[in-house]
């Protein structure tokens, strides 16, 4: 199937809100989604962006059946990071629609957030994934990433909320 | 103890990449640390920064034993998630052990919870060996929640080696 990938732009913020709430119904915790389209439009293309993302894109011909006459895409958000010894790139969530999944655009997805990473220095690519989502983690798996919870230990721990105020507190 | 939590400055990188390896040699992994203070000089201090590094200094007269008056550091830089929108990273905190049950590491970590809550970052996150119990003992009394085993998030890492297998796939402009 044809695709292309491309840099996301402001006007790509609704269909990414639009999947970010599918891939949460998905991982079974659409309450937990609290930003909107404004808050991407605001955070990833402001002066200073708190992240980056690529899109793929299918021809009219092959969108997607709901879709308003709009092509769907599959997005990645990409964040440049240093960790600790190294320059890393991480990436948040990738979402799919299952009728575009086999053919290769996740692969190519994956591939153009290691190439634009290496291209910025970057050393590492990291990014979290639920123990329960075997598909994706197989499919990381497949490319090459290791577990570094199950292989070396590291949790992933996370303060929010009434916590983070609290010790925010000077 | 009298000390002082600021942010770290380009001439500081040399104290950081120190206590950066003394963490390592802690963990267990001081063979994967690859830099040095001129990568983070050059990439701490540039005009769009990887990270963002708070600095713990004491008096000349509270000194270490070896002469050092930075003593502490956070290193941390901003994240998104595409749930809750902007969050912070903390990828390093370390006290050197001499100046430990001071509250060096409350203060660090309460002046990176500051920073970020003053750029609207509504979680901070940060990741912990399991076998390290007084980090997570740490941690969880500041109300850190453990993701991995509340939720069964497990961190993925692609090395260089791998990103490139990945990259010379990508597809063409």
């Amino acid at each position: 199937m044809d695709f292309s990938i491309r840099a996301a732009n402001v006007e790509d913020c609704k269909d990414i809100a639009r999947m970010i709430t599918e891939l949460a119904e998905y991982e079974k915790v659409t309450d937990q989604v609290k930003i909107t389209q404004r808050d991407l439009e605001q955070d990833g293309f402001s002066k200073n962006p708190f992240f980056h993302g690529i899109i793929a894109e299918v021809p009219e011909q092959h969108k997607s059946k709901e879709g308003d006459g709009k092509t769907p895409t599959r997005y990645s958000t990409r964040q440049m990071q240093v960790f600790g010894c190294e320059t890393a790139v991480a990436s948040d969530k990738k979402w799919l629609y299952l009728c575009f999944l086999g053919k290769g655009i996740g692969k190519a997805l994956m591939s153009k957030v290691a190439q634009l990473g290496l291209a910025a220095g970057c050393h590492q690519l990291n990014f979290t994934v639920l123990d329960w989502n075997k598909s994706s983690v197989d499919f990381y798996l497949h490319q090459g990433c290791t577990d570094v919870t199950t292989d070396m230990g590291y949790h992933y721990m996370s303060c929010k909320g009434e916590a983070m105020e609290h010790l925010a507190q000077p | 103890m009298d000390f002082k939590i600021r942010p770290a400055r380009k001439e500081d990188c040399k104290d950081v990449s120190r206590m950066i390896m003394e963490l390592a040699v802690f963990e267990n992994m001081p063979d994967q640390v690859k830099i040095s203070h001129e990568e983070l000089e050059r990439d701490g201090f540039c005009q769009n920064p990887f990270f963002e590094c708070l600095i713990a200094e004491v008096p000349e007269e509270h000194k270490s034993k070896d002469g050092f008056t930075v003593v502490g550091y956070a290193l941390y830089f901003y994240t998104y998630s595409t749930w809750k929108g902007r969050s912070v990273y903390l990828e390093d905190l370390y006290v050197m052990p001499e100046f430990r049950g001071n509250g060096i590491g409350k203060g660090l970590l309460s002046k990176v919870a500051e920073v970020g809550k003053e750029k609207q970052c509504v979680r901070l996150n940060l990741s912990v060996l399991d076998w390290n119990t007084s980090a997570r003992e740490f941690y969880a009394a500041k109300g850190a929640q453990n993701l991995t085993e509340s939720e069964g998030w497990h961190s993925i890492r692609f090395d260089k080696l791998n990103m490139e297998n990945l990259a010379k796939e990508a597809p063409k402009d």
